[in-house]
């Protein structure tokens, strides 16, 4: 069943709601909703030709500004250009609010609960997560036991994914607090944004995204190790042919920081030093955007060239601070996504605020049980890929796939877990083969920075959107494109 | 009595192609633990370079080298003078393996023991079976019957497995060295819920021990009560006055002796040979 709108508008005449769906700009008998009228006011006054015209515009601001993403798999790797839309997403800032301070509660609880697995594991004692969520966990480091980093901080830098459920609530799909990335397509798409529809952007009063650097800093020199005095903060890339170096370099470059590899630097003495063309120069705090297993080639793997030999000794010896604290892929994990709740409840004493999805876990005989049984009604998930990679939405297979999907689980049930499927909410997109806007899904990723005392969630955020019609998946290395987000000031 | 002994140690590393810079991480030095101390320590190389005492990724002190001048071979030489007190036969508490159990089955300590439960790659076996714990006798009985069992399922032979076997291959193999032994009796212990932990040391020379040419290797376990007890289970024999404990870990991964990170011209083959002389004095 689908309606179309009541705007007369050709862009949007090919805007079909679909029910079942949460839509984000137009209520249930088809008319923009309050926060969207001034926008489609204005929007109204222009041509297909303009649309076209913008469209183009903001895609050349994107590929004169250099931001593309690559994507692993199918044995190549190619660089694309991140798909950007016309349509801003607008959020209330009383939605903000929740919004906001659900992620600093996760960030905290996350810290809490990473400080804790790696001392008194009280919460394992306890009984409240199973011991074998740490111990089957290749994440969880024995190095890390009973360090203590800098200010107490083990997720500096938190992505929180967000979606909006057809019940018209926020509910958190996933954390991500090992080296979330994205941030910088948020500011690109404001600035693209800014450039293709000054006018449009100049009627709202919303929040700027461009101070996340300097709070990224601020953040990174709370940590600074004990007895340094200013802190020199770098941010540590594995180089040009990661995905996400656009990103390294934007940061660094808005910090005001150097951004270097690792063989640019070096350890001696038990500190870490830069090569410089003026001799070495020591460095306190490093963001470094490199996985754990590659870091240090003394303590991980071996083969690493990306990471710095002796890095982790000076860390552990509380010489230099890392950002974010090695080890804390244990708790993004998806199985522990699905103790948060509990967690919460447990460190800070509090009701969390913001929605978790139900969870099955295959590890239990039951749940495992229910998930075989109703694989058609669920999105299965492997625990620890990210990026959307090994995910089967259950409506979507034939009878043969969900046969393979039950011998996959059967075969490794610790593996994966299930989780109804969730329907994300629509948002109007601009689509080049229409011609026009069509609904699209969309999922919000926020930005959450965790330092000594201080802490901040860029107002804004990611806003992902499933360019392919109907598919739920929204990462950009499976196709998806991504929405300016505005949030108003109050 | 108290046993003086001097442990030197010898590594040469050749390279094919030139090497430019390098830096190594030796993880050689004996422990300071109850029954050790080391009185002195030397540590030098055939080429100038800079030495970082410092600690490993689990706190045990080792030393970082760093060279900047070209090379194309290196050797290291270290020394140390430790002096080991006798170990009292303990006064072992032989406590029932179904009071060990409660104990070991408590959410408490199976989060304290953690990484000493966890099956690493180099410990994972498939068959569990291999050696079964009776329930009637007391652990410590029936941890020094499995060092008897590998003792004599596993042929001491050097060459045919590597630092990266897996006790599960071992298994299969039924011939290997130290760390090859080591890694099974361990495999076995976690997988019946012993915590147990990979030592990397010296062994005194002389006595027909077999992996005394070499840095050593045997495993610790422990037991409620008593806390770690060392186990040879390539000599099977429990550890004694004979044994220099350098470091443990997980698993051999842990507790690698060398490791370096080469920037060369080119790609070429290296080779490392290590040698260790233990003598004792009385």
């Amino acid at each position: 069943m689908s309606t179309n709108t009541n705007t007369t508008h050709p862009i949007f005449s090919s805007y079909e709601r679909k029910e079942g769906f949460f839509d984000e700009i137009f209520d249930e008998k088809g008319n923009p909703k309050e926060i969207y009228k001034k926008l489609f006011e204005i929007y109204g006054g222009h041509s297909i030709e303009d649309f076209i015209n913008l469209n183009n515009k903001a895609r050349a601001s994107f590929f004169n500004q250099g931001i593309t993403f690559q994507v692993y798999g199918d044995n190549q790797v190619k660089e694309k250009i991140f798909p950007f839309d016309l349509f801003p997403r607008i959020i209330h800032p009383s939605e903000w609010e929740i919004i906001e301070k659900g992620a600093i509660q996760r960030s905290k609880a996350l810290n809490l609960f990473l400080h804790d697995i790696y001392h008194d594991k009280k919460i394992i004692k306890q009984g409240i997560v199973p011991a074998e969520m740490i111990s089957s966990s290749e994440n969880y480091l024995h190095q890390m036991m009973d360090l203590d980093p800098p200010g107490g901080i083990y997720n500096h830098v938190s992505g929180t994914d967000l979606i909006k459920h057809s019940d018209g609530k926020y509910y958190v799909l996933e954390d991500n607090i090992r080296c979330p990335s994205g941030v910088s397509y948020v500011v690109c798409n404001r600035t693209a944004l800014k450039r293709a529809l000054f006018g449009v952007f100049n009627h709202y009063k919303a929040h700027t995204v461009t101070n996340y650097a300097e709070n990224l800093l601020e953040m990174m020199e709370s940590v600074k190790p004990h007895g340094v005095d200013i802190p020199n903060c770098v941010v540590l890339t594995p180089g040009i042919y990661n995905s996400a170096y656009y990103e390294h370099s934007y940061l660094a470059k808005a910090m005001g920081v150097e951004l270097v590899e690792g063989r640019d630097l070096f350890v001696e003495n038990n500190f870490v030093y830069m090569k410089t063309i003026t001799g070495p120069e020591r460095v306190d705090v490093i963001y470094r955007r490199i996985d754990d297993q590659f870091i240090d080639p003394f303590e991980f793997k071996s083969d690493s060239s990306l990471g710095v030999p002796g890095l982790f000794s000076v860390y552990k010896q509380g010489n230099v601070c890392l950002v974010n604290a090695p080890g804390t892929g244990v708790a993004d994990d998806k199985a522990i996504y699905t103790y948060m709740p509990d967690i919460i409840k447990y460190y800070l004493d509090e009701e969390p605020i913001l929605n978790n999805v139900h969870t099955y876990h295959c590890s239990r005989p039951d749940e495992l049980k229910y998930v075989l049984e109703n694989i058609d009604k669920l999105v299965v998930k492997p625990v620890d890929e990210a990026g959307g990679y090994g995910v089967t939405i259950g409506n979507r297979l034939t009878k043969e796939e969900i046969k393979n999907v039950q011998e996959q689980i059967k075969a490794s049930p610790r593996k994966y877990i299930a989780q109804p499927i969730m329907s994300l909410s629509l948002h109007a997109t601009y689509i080049d083969d229409s011609k026009s806007f069509e609904p699209r899904h969309i999922d919000l990723r926020t930005f959450t920075l965790l330092g000594k005392d201080t802490e901040f969630v860029l107002k804004g955020g990611l806003t992902r959107v499933a360019l392919q019609k109907g598919n739920l998946i929204v990462n950009s290395s499976q196709g998806g494109g991504s929405k300016d987000t505005w949030v108003l000031k109050k | 009595m108290n046993l003086e002994y001097t442990v030197r140690y010898h590594a040469r590393n050749q390279y094919e192609t030139l090497v430019k810079s390098a830096v190594w991480q030796f993880l050689i030095q004996p422990e300071n633990n109850d029954n050790q101390t080391v009185l002195d320590a030397h540590f030098s190389s055939s080429v100038d370079g800079r030495v970082d005492p410092t600690i490993n990724g689990l706190g045990f002190e080792a030393i970082r080298y760093s060279v900047d001048i070209p090379f194309n071979e290196i050797n290291f030489e270290a020394s140390y003078k430790v002096i080991k007190e006798p170990i009292n036969p303990f006064d072992l508490l032989h406590q029932e393996r179904k009071k060990d159990m409660e104990v070991f089955n408590t959410l408490k300590f199976k989060a304290d023991f953690e990484p000493y439960l966890r099956v690493t790659p180099l410990t994972q076996i498939s068959d569990k079976s291999t050696f079964t714990f009776n329930a009637e006798t007391s652990t410590f009985n029936q941890l020094q019957e499995l060092n008897s069992w590998v003792y004599n399922y596993i042929e001491f032979q050097a060459g045919v497995t590597s630092v990266q076997t897996t006790a599960s291959k071992v298994l299969s193999l039924g011939r290997g060295v130290c760390q090859d032994f080591t890694h099974l009796f361990c495999a076995i212990c976690r997988a019946n819920g012993i915590p147990s932990r990979y030592v990397s040391g010296y062994l005194h020379q002389g006595l027909g021990y077999s992996g005394d040419a070499q840095l050593h290797a045997w495993a610790e376990s422990y037991l409620p009560k008593v806390g770690w007890v060392g186990f040879d289970p390539t000599n099977n024999l429990l550890t004694n006055q004979d044994h220099i404990k350098i470091c443990h870990g997980k698993d051999y991964q842990d507790c690698a002796p060398l490791k370096g990170v080469i920037y060369a011209v080119g790609n070429g083959n290296n080779s490392t040979e290590h040698t260790v002389q233990v003598s004792a004095q009385q």
